[in-house]
């Protein structure tokens, strides 16, 4: 043991949680957050993603080189690694695709503020404004061309509004990540009670959001 | 002389039950025009009715003529929303195919070459396809769009399965001949009634196209 080996010891980032596996605990965060969440979650903006991308690339890049390794050994590694890059590679499919299904659900209703707009990364943007054309020129093409022209809209507002919303009082279950005091609206009465740390509750979205925003609680 | 909207409600109830079938069935070219002719006449009878105001209209004085208006505003928007659903439900289940790597375009011509071949949408028994030519511009537009997203997760594989990976290897059975694929453990000659133990991630689009079955 040399003074380098010493130092490092006391290095409180040398005993932190390494970058990838810190990514992969995101991923999955977000993963389980976006598919229990009734409206589309922001964009990880940290470059999550970019990260993700790489690590993959590289895991891909060594699954290559191994191949032509016939060492026994090597191939059992081999193993657990292609499965450990598929079930990896399964989190991102099924977490882009949980976006993309809420996009095409509501699509006028994400493009239609900045705010909501900032939610989606440049690519789902770009996605959901080409799908959004595509649908609009279809229902032009196949109807709406030979209606009277003040009823071509597709965002009346008049009477009811067109445009749909994700329902933000859906039920979610949401655990505590510290003690907390949890409101919650209900249908005949309010509740509110003193939670604790890994507590797990079942609330509006709309009450839920706040906490979950504020890191005292996660989705489940 | 049938309603206001009966004929938007045909439609709603057509998308109601497309909803519930595995193909599409045949477009309702002409319950759309129906529909949409309704829109516009109802339109020139709102402005026949407004006319002789000349944008004046009160409608505290004249009130059976502001019921008959507010009647035919309804009902056109009405139609409208029918429409729009009527639409947006095939769309969706045009996508929904255009996810899973079925050729729509294709499968729609087969029903229309097979009227009794199996084809749950193909019921009626129509000669054309079972899309519009909207529908099929549309189909193949949507496809174009996804490719274009696909392509910036290359190492994804955006349309694989949705099913959580047990196994890296899984059995297959081939169900219909699909030629020689390449894996890294050299090519396999896909015949009808075989069986292989294969990477499933070689082998998902064959899956998902029907050309094997997963055992187990």
């Amino acid at each position: 043991m040399d003074i380098d080996d010493i130092l490092r010891e006391v290095d409180p980032t040398f005993h932190a949680i390494p970058q990838e596996k810190q990514d992969l605990q995101d991923l999955t965060r977000a993963w389980i957050a976006e598919r229990s969440a009734p409206e589309l979650l922001p964009w990880p903006a940290d470059g999550l993603f970019e990260r993700i991308n790489g690590n993959i690339k590289a895991q891909i890049e060594k699954v290559e080189e191994m191949t032509g390794d016939m060492d026994p050994r090597t191939n059992f590694a081999l193993i657990v690694i292609q499965t450990e890059l598929e079930r990896y590679k399964y989190l991102v499919r099924s977490y882009l695709r949980a976006r993309i299904a809420k996009i095409d659900r509501h699509t006028l209703h994400y493009l239609s503020t900045d705010n909501l707009r900032s939610r989606l990364s440049e690519m789902e943007l770009a996605y959901a404004t080409r799908h959004q054309a595509l649908l609009h020129n279809h229902y032009l093409s196949s109807f709406l061309s030979s209606f009277p022209p003040q009823l071509q809209n597709l965002n009346d507002a008049a009477g009811i509004n067109m445009v749909e919303a994700p329902d933000l009082d859906a039920a979610v279950f949401i655990r505590l990540l510290k003690d907390i005091f949890v409101e919650g609206r209900g249908v005949d009465s309010d509740v509110t009670m003193d939670g604790r740390e890994s507590d797990i509750v079942i609330l509006r979205w709309s009450d839920a959001k706040p906490l979950v925003e504020a890191g005292s609680a996660e989705l489940v | 002389m049938p309603m206001y909207g009966d004929l938007g409600n045909k439609l709603a109830l057509h998308a109601k039950r497309t909803q519930n079938l595995v193909h599409l069935p045949p477009y309702q070219a002409e319950l759309v025009r129906a529909v949409t002719r309704e829109v516009r006449d109802l339109d020139k009878e709102v402005a026949k009715l407004l006319e002789p105001f000349q944008g004046s209209f009160d409608p505290a004085a004249d009130q059976a003529t502001a019921c008959t208006l507010l009647v035919d505003h309804l009902s056109m928007r009405r139609n409208k929303r029918c429409l729009l659903a009527y639409h947006r439900t095939r769309t969706d289940k045009l996508e929904e195919h255009v996810w899973n790597g079925v050729d729509v375009l294709d499968l729609a011509a087969q029903q229309a070459g097979n009227p009794n071949g199996g084809g749950v949408g193909a019921g009626d028994g129509g000669v054309a396809s079972s899309l519009s030519p909207q529908e099929e511009d549309y189909v193949r537009q949507y496809g174009d769009l996804l490719a274009a997203y696909k392509g910036q997760w290359t190492d994804i594989d955006l349309t694989g399965s949705l099913e959580p990976p047990r196994d890296l290897f899984i059995d297959v059975r081939v169900l219909k001949d699909a030629g020689e694929i390449q894996t890294e453990y050299g090519a396999i000659n896909l015949t009808k009634n075989s069986q292989f133990y294969v990477r499933q991630g070689d082998v998902e689009r064959l899956i998902a196209q029907g050309y094997l079955q997963k055992l187990g």
